[in-house]
């Protein structure tokens, strides 16, 4: 019976503390990874490609939804700035967006090598904490 | 015993009624119509009509659209099959939405309301009929449904829930009559607004049960604590908004009190609501409304400042970017652009009408951000009802020939990025510019059209759908709207962005439904 206590309390804790952290630096379970699931890091590439985003431990969701544990990809391509994650992930040209819940996107390169990496955002566009990011992928388009 | 060994041994010759059916991993969606004897009870001949009317003009086209295929249907209900859980999902949502529009206008006791089931199995499919455990699992979540919503399989979620986009909730483990296991029952919540009702239904239930239980625990340490307390502060996230400083414009300084509901209310677009009713149309001299509605705080609405703009033509593109291409010569016709993007107090002034969903934060002179190119809509809609103008955005076309103002330049004012023309990136650093908002409307100056912020400051939207380059673009200056428009096309870069993105040719593009902290917009008018 104590065990049992114990855990409802445990539970209340987390749940009171999960909530606390709606805003900025959004939380993600520690076990939560992003990954490339295609293409492979130092892949040659002919032309336009599908490029899929792997997340584990973790939902999509659209952005803005504010349900926990979830978030939205962000895919960066060649870009070198570190991540700020008091600010929202950038919206350019080398910073795409999936805010409807993609998992995937045909991408269309310059011929030559680029980096990929992808950044799982918060409703609001935020990183979460601590960012939450895939390991850089160096691809060659032919 | 023979049975089997014709299968080993198909016979040649296809469509004898010996062949062995194949079978098959299919996903099955069962449908009916809720209460339908009722129905059938009350209006014979109207009922059927319209369920014919609606099997053809809904669920079939919905169920082709999605890749399925409609095997039979049934006095009252179908049954299709798909080969993608996600696709079949989609389909339901998509036919439980039709059926809300077509509901709308009929009495609530005609309202003709579906119930789904979608159930992943392995079936044997014939022609004209599908035989199996996986359908009847499909009939008997459909029997259990609620009308009007949509029940998946445990086997379906596991396919979808990465997948598609809405919320899940779990009714549990279902004992399914003449199916041995028990199977796990999902309610699809296609609505966000309605997986955070029963969200916080359950999370009320939780805390609830959770203090009960700490109670329970009498003489623990943890006595005091009250979890439903915290919850709450916890939840106020936004920075409050900057003291509102006297604006340009006085009358709207009541429009802005924080009382505007977030609440999605189809309050706004009914022409009695309240708040509207108490608008008078404003004529464009701004003349002041008569106050014969009684003496509430409700403002005029000011119509937005419009630049008159000629029509004529110009080569639209550039060859700076893949998706600037090709370079088109484009005809446009005489409308009207707002001189400003839409401001934080314009917004408001729907916010406080509660035809906009939520208050904008910052100067009220600052442009409006954090509004998808739904949200626009909304704007739009009730703009469109208070002046009885049909304002709407412009398309992309007219955005560009307004934004080169008449040249042919990289910038409207010439080759080279010129300090003090732009709110951008490291483009120029004056006193008003700060990283999270940008300047107020109006500080740089305006191109040869009389159009401020035409490049910089913020995205923003136009009707268009995305297209990757302009091949195949129309060359009359409509809105582009074909293809696929989960993506919307923006404009002038935002003050984020580097000078490369201020260029009237520059274009990029933003999910149609998502809101994102840089983009605005500003409104267009035809005569």
């Amino acid at each position: 019976m104590k065990l049992v206590r114990l855990v409802m309390l445990g539970m209340v804790l987390a749940a009171a503390s999960s909530y606390a952290a709606f805003a900025q630096g959004t939380p993600a379970p520690k076990d939560a990874a992003l990954y490339f699931i295609w293409p492979l890091d130092g892949a040659t590439l002919k032309g336009a490609f599908w490029c899929r985003f792997g997340l584990r431990n973790m939902g999509v969701t659209h952005a803005g939804d504010t349900f926990p544990n979830s978030g939205h990809h962000h895919l960066l391509i060649d870009v070198n700035e570190p991540i700020d994650s008091k600010e929202p992930i950038p919206q350019d040209k080398s910073h795409l967006h999936f805010g409807a819940g993609q998992t995937e996107t045909r991408l269309e390169l310059a011929p030559g090598k680029h980096t990929l990496q992808l950044v799982l955002g918060d409703a609001k566009h935020y990183p979460f904490n601590p960012p939450l990011i895939s390991k850089k992928i160096t691809i060659t388009v032919k | 015993m023979r049975g089997e060994i014709r299968q080993i041994h198909p016979r040649k010759g296809g469509g004898s009624p010996g062949e062995p059916i194949p079978r098959r991993l299919a996903v099955i969606m069962a449908g009916d119509i809720a209460g339908y004897s009722r129905l059938m009870n009350i209006d014979e001949e109207g009922t059927h009509a319209r369920l014919k009317r609606i099997l053809r003009e809904v669920v079939e086209p919905t169920i082709a659209e999605h890749h399925g295929r409609l095997v039979k249907t049934t006095g009252d209900g179908f049954i299709a099959i798909f080969d993608s859980p996600v696709e079949a999902v989609r389909c339901g949502i998509v036919i439980q939405q039709s059926m809300v529009g077509r509901n709308a206008s009929v009495p609530a006791q005609q309202a003709l309301l579906y119930r789904i089931g979608v159930n992943l199995g392995d079936v044997i499919v014939d022609s004209n009929e599908v035989f199996g455990d996986g359908v009847n699992i499909a009939v008997r979540l459909e029997g259990i449904a609620t009308p009007g919503q949509v029940y998946i399989s445990g086997g379906v979620y596991e396919q979808i829930k990465h997948k598609l986009v809405c919320g899940y909730q779990s009714l549990g483990d279902r004992q399914v009559k003449n199916i041995t296991d028990p199977v796990r029952v999902y309610r699809v919540l296609p609505d966000p607004a309605a997986f955070m009702e029963t969200q916080k239904r359950r999370e009320i239930g939780f805390v609830v049960l959770a203090s009960i239980v700490l109670l329970a625990i009498a003489g623990s340490l943890w006595y005091t604590m009250r979890p439903g307390r915290d919850l709450n502060v916890a939840r106020s996230s936004a920075p409050a908004a900057s003291a509102p400083e006297t604006s340009r414009t006085t009358e709207s300084a009541a429009a802005i009190a924080p009382s505007a509901a977030p609440a999605i209310s189809p309050q706004g677009t009914s022409p009695a609501s309240p708040q509207a009713g108490s608008f008078s149309p404003a004529t464009p001299q701004g003349a002041s409304p008569q106050p014969a509605s009684p003496p509430s705080a409700s403002p005029s609405v000011k119509e937005p400042e419009m630049a008159q703009l000629p029509g004529g033509s110009f080569s639209m593109g550039s060859n700076e970017d893949p998706s600037e291409k090709p370079v088109h010569q484009v005809a446009i016709k005489p409308f009207a652009l707002s001189k400003f993007p839409v401001t934080v107090r314009q917004w408001n002034e729907c916010a406080a009408a509660n035809a906009c969903e939520f208050t904008a934060l910052g100067d009220e002179n600052a442009p409006v951000t954090n509004v998808s190119w739904t949200d626009t809509k909304q704007y739009l809609g009730w703009l469109e009802q208070v002046t009885h103008k049909p304002y709407r955005l412009p398309s992309e076309a007219e955005w560009e020939y307004a934004a080169r103002g008449g040249t042919q330049t990289k910038y409207w004012w010439g080759d080279q990025l010129q300090a003090g023309m732009a709110n951008c990136k490291n483009c120029v650093a004056i006193a008003s510019a700060s990283a999270d908002f940008p300047a107020k409307v109006g500080s740089f100056r305006p191109n040869p059209f009389g159009l401020y912020d035409m490049g910089g400051g913020v995205d923003q939207w136009v009707e268009d759908c995305w297209h990757r380059n302009y091949q195949g673009a129309p060359n009359d200056g409509s809105p582009w709207m074909d293809g696929d428009c989960v993506s919307h096309v923006i404009r002038s870069g935002s003050w984020k962005n580097d000078a490369s993105y201020v260029r009237p040719a520059n274009r990029d593009h933003y999910d149609t439904g998502v809101r994102y902290p840089t983009h605005g917009f500003r409104v267009a008018l035809s005569p």
